[in-house]
């Protein structure tokens, strides 16, 4: 048992290990990439002593390191968030994106853009949304729950499905009625790492903390589920409050995520996808293995966004979404058996 | 799931025979009704379609102008080359979806397929746009063609992945194909230049907003010979409710009648993408809700699901014309937040059989 279980930790280590260091050379492609080519050497100075009169380091320090760290904070939520939700439902079908909470967080921010209730600073404009996305997911429970008074797995789907129609609707209707928030949002709202620049990062930081430490506090607890929830609650851990717990984490980061970079799908499927046999043991290890594949998966569908028809930018979202329909059919399709 | 999918043969409804001569048909009295209650409402729909809208037009005018009597000249003008075509439009689009939602669900046996979910809309979209971006003169009835073949393509992909699947995971793999496509079809966008990139953006999002009598013409040159061969297959397509081995018995050849029945589906879909862009919800929704309607046969059932369809689209789009009057939302976004309702309490009310 120890020697399996520390065979195990030093796997996860290495894992741990390769995906840092494909993160770090990621990053580093992501930060080259640009209409302007700038030489490594130039980078790391911008980086450790910025001179505000060089152009080049204005274009690295304000246009591509946040568009990066963006996609590095967003990707990670994303990840995080999926593992969190799959973990806890049991379910390897569910993701943000498919599950309706990418939806209900758009509908928050743009309510809450559009209509101005109470004037929130940016650095609660993430909570908002977490409360959307927290909101629809609560309804996709209750209707998936309601009647067999248990989650299935694939009804739960086809509500989330349902009721994000229903959102993307209202959130069209919205913006068409209101055109300066169509100006506002129509490109944050395909999904889109460019918009808010370092302010935006720096004041979604706090809530993607927040959520990333509340998820390792509950990893623990959470790692029990893999057993079934009659072993786990014979293990003395409480199913219910820990399940409820972590969707609230799983809302928040979802909600600060979708609030930076707009609602990408399909990270947080993926993300977990990488890595065999991680849903078997849940442990904290994993959990950073996936958020840190969620922000690498990001950052390689930003660069191919960026480079892939070069003046022409695409939406971020778009790219994820056709990597990841796939995984998603694959998933369904090899539970089929 | 079979309860779900298959309604009772109608047993105890009552039925009215017809004889003529040699030939003779039975009638469920109380579904006839149903229906001739739906068409009623449908003409009354097509009253306020005509006649709401920033120029009130009265009933006689409305009349008048459909006798082809002389009517002042703006009224004529307005109704001849704005209302009515959208309107026409609107109700074939509808019932397209309508009548090829409820034959999917027939034929396969799966309440929750729809073509138009299950990635058959996108991959005709995803062609159509194709076409519009490569060759922006195509003529107009190159475009059902073209979203015949993507649709039919993605539906045998669908098909050949959901070999052997539960409905609900049939549907998954849909979305999945779905959700595919429509990312391939923001690239394509994304990529294309400006000026054909707002035919096709128009055509995707405006839907109704082009609607002329061309468009028309041809919803209706593919609609009516497909819906009359619906109905004729409809009497070998009931037996499937006896269980497959039954209807070969009596004489159904099933893969061929399969094949048939999915084709003229995908045709519909493509047909009314083509003229119309992307509608949701009307294929899935419109068969179940004439499930709550009296029972009687496959071929009454088509009909009712394809004037509720009909319906829901022409009412979806007078919501949308007059909910927030100067500005009109599109009819996509209206029919979805009146269809998602919809669905989720059909969903609920048949919540144990799912």
């Amino acid at each position: 048992m120890t020697a399996m279980s520390s065979a195990g930790h030093s796997r996860e280590r290495h894992a741990l290990l390769l995906m840092l260091s494909v993160l770090a050379v990621l990053a580093i492609l992501h930060i080259q990439q640009g209409a302007r080519p700038i030489p490594a050497t130039v980078m790391l100075d911008a980086v450790l002593s910025p001179d505000r009169d060089a152009f080049d380091h204005f274009v690295i320090l304000s246009l591509r390191l946040p568009r990066a760290s963006a996609c590095i904070v967003g990707g990670a939520a994303f990840g995080a968030a999926g593992f969190l939700l799959q973990v806890a439902m049991r379910n390897r079908l569910a993701e943000p994106h498919v599950l309706g909470l990418n939806a209900g967080a758009s509908l928050a921010v743009v309510l809450v853009t559009t209509y101005q209730p109470v004037v929130l600073p940016d650095i609660l404009m993430p909570f908002a949304a977490s409360l959307g996305a927290a909101g629809l997911f609560g309804l996709v429970l209750a209707l998936s729950a309601l009647g067999s008074g248990r989650f299935d797995p694939v009804r739960m789907v086809f509500f989330g499905i349902a009721l994000s129609a229903l959102a993307s609707a209202l959130v069209s209707a919205i913006l068409i009625l209101n055109e300066d928030t169509l100006e506002q949002l129509r490109f944050w709202l395909v999904g889109d790492a460019a918009g808010g620049g370092a302010a935006a990062v720096w004041s979604i930081l706090p809530a993607v903390a927040l959520g990333l430490v509340a998820g390792c506090l509950l990893m623990p607890q959470l790692a029990t589920f893999s057993l079934g929830e009659s072993i786990s609650v014979a293990l003395g851990a409480s199913v219910h409050r820990t399940r409820i717990a972590a969707l609230v984490v799983t809302a928040l980061l979802c909600g600060s995520a979708v609030s930076l970079v707009g609602p990408i799908g399909f990270v947080g499927l993926m993300a977990p996808a990488l890595w065999p046999r991680l849903h078997q043991r849940p442990s904290l290890g994993a959990f950073l293995l996936v958020a840190g594949s969620g922000a690498a998966i990001l950052l390689a569908a930003d660069i191919l966004a960026l480079g892939l028809l070069a003046p022409t930018e695409l939406p971020t979202g778009a790219l994820t979404g056709l990597a990841g329909a796939p995984v998603f059919i694959w998933l369904v399709a090899r539970r089929l058996t | 799931m079979s309860r779900f999918l298959m309604p009772p043969p109608a047993r105890n409804a009552r039925r009215l025979a017809l004889r003529l001569g040699p030939f003779s048909t039975r009638l469920a009295v109380r579904g006839l009704a149903a229906n001739l209650l739906l068409a009623s409402y449908l003409l009354l729909v097509v009253w306020l379609g005509l006649s709401l809208g920033s120029r009130p037009i009265p009933l006689a005018t409305i009349l008048a102008w459909l006798r082809l009597e002389q009517v002042n000249d703006t009224d004529s003008i307005i109704l001849g080359s704005l209302r009515a075509p959208r309107l026409c439009l609107s109700m074939l689009s509808g019932a397209m979806l309508a009548l090829s939602g409820a034959l999917t669900q027939h034929v396969t046996r799966n309440g929750l397929a729809d073509p138009g979910l299950i990635g058959v809309r996108s991959a005709a979209a995803l062609l159509i746009v194709a076409l519009i971006l490569a060759w922006p003169q195509a003529p107009l009835a190159l475009r059902p063609v073209v979203g015949l073949a993507g649709g039919l393509l993605a539906g045998l992909v669908v098909g050949l992945l959901a070999r052997g699947a539960s409905p609900l995971k049939f549907v998954m793999i849909g979305f999945g194909i779905s959700w595919c496509l429509s990312s391939a079809l923001v690239i394509l966008l994304a990529s294309a230049d400006i000026r054909s990139l707002q035919r096709a953006m128009m055509w995707l999002a405006g839907s109704l907003e082009g609607a002329d009598w061309p468009a028309v013409r041809l919803a209706l040159v593919v609609f009516v010979p497909t819906a009359i061969a619906c109905l004729g297959l409809a009497r070998q397509a009931e037996l499937l409710d006896l269980g497959a081995a039954t209807a070969s018995a009596l004489g159904i050849n099933q893969t061929r009648l399969h094949v048939a029945c999915l084709a003229i589906a995908v045709l519909l879909v493509a047909t009314s993408v083509s003229v119309a862009g992307g509608l949701g919800f009307v294929g899935l929704v419109a068969p179940h809700m004439a499930r709550f309607l009296p029972r009687q046969g496959l071929a009454g059932r088509l009909i009712c699901a394809t004037l509720i369809g009909a319906l829901l689209v022409m009412v979806a789009d007078l919501a949308g014309n007059v909910a927030f009057a100067p500005i009109r939302l599109p009819v996509g976004i209206s029919l979805a937040a009146i269809g998602a309702p919809v669905l989720i309490l059909l969903l609920w009310l048949r919540r144990n059989r799912i």
